[in-house]
């Protein structure tokens, strides 16, 4: 049972890898939009591996379903070449940036979780919707408010931008 | 190397990749999509911990969730500003949009 984890775990990796890899590289932005839902459905995966169903189906829903399409109607607006407008050569001093940006956190990062690893299960712990409910309406109403409060408060201001009338030079 | 380990490996995996991309990238929508691999990391190392340790599993389910709404406010407000400087200097290169008032 466990190798058939490991297999499923090594499964959705190598989606999230491949997804990121397109969604960072690729010169067309729609198809760095479709690497970034690959990388999505990839996370949605881990997810379900972890026993959290709901956190993978609000994966689903939330990203795929509403950023996803909310980044490529935003692509449809700007309207870029045919040729995608990624395709311009880049300074070197650019493309060592951008490595120091990956290595950076990488390096750090991991060599730290490597040599300091946490006690942990090797079986998740499963969490009944029930009990997500009870958090929300219990310890943790505040933040379930505020991120609602966020929500609208985001949502009328992308309006009242998007409605903004030309203002003389 | 135990499970948690290997999550985190994955979710720096993701740090890593989107803070490249967002360097590499010229476009705002392109710089946007890399800040959605960024958050998708944090996500994931946040469920890993609530699910695979004893922290309340609940806490990091919860605090998850609040990360993918902070990402669709933020997805919302970020385009609608792109539209903006679409419509103002008719690219969505960050080069050009260099122009400062007054």
């Amino acid at each position: 049972m466990e190798i058939l984890a490991y297999a499923a775990f090594g499964l959705y990796v190598s989606i999230i890898a491949i997804g990121g890899v397109i969604a960072v590289a690729a010169g067309n932005l729609v198809r760095a939009l479709v690497g970034l839902i690959m990388t999505l459905f990839g996370v949605a995966g881990m997810y379900l591996l972890m026993a959290a169903p709901v956190m993978a189906f609000m994966q689903l829903l939330i990203y795929v379903g509403a950023v996803a399409v909310l980044i490529f109607i935003a692509i449809m607006l700007v309207r870029t070449g045919p040729d995608g407008d990624e395709t311009t050569s880049r300074s070197g001093r650019q493309i060592l940036y951008a490595l120091l940006g990956l290595a950076a956190p990488a390096v750090i990062l991991s060599s730290v979780v490597v040599t300091n690893p946490v006690e942990s299960f090797s079986t998740p712990t499963a969490v009944t919707v029930k009990e997500l409910g009870k958090g929300l309406l219990g310890p943790y109403t505040l933040a379930f408010e505020l991120i609602s409060v966020v929500l609208l408060v985001a949502m009328a201001g992308a309006v009242l931008i998007a409605f903004e009338r030309r203002i003389s030079k | 190397m135990n499970p948690l380990t290997l999550y985190q490996l994955v979710a720096i995996m993701l740090l890593a990749l989107g803070l490249f991309g967002l360097i590499w990238r010229r476009t705002l929508i392109g710089m946007l999509i890399c800040i959605e691999l960024l958050l998708n990391g944090a996500g994931l190392s946040l469920v890993a911990a609530g699910q695979l340790t004893k922290a309340s599993a609940v806490l990091g389910q919860l605090g998850t969730l609040l990360i993918m709404g902070l990402a669709a406010a933020e997805a919302t407000l970020v385009l609608a500003i792109v539209v903006i400087v679409v419509r103002r200097f008719q690219t969505s290169d960050s080069e050009a949009v260099s122009e400062l008032k007054g």
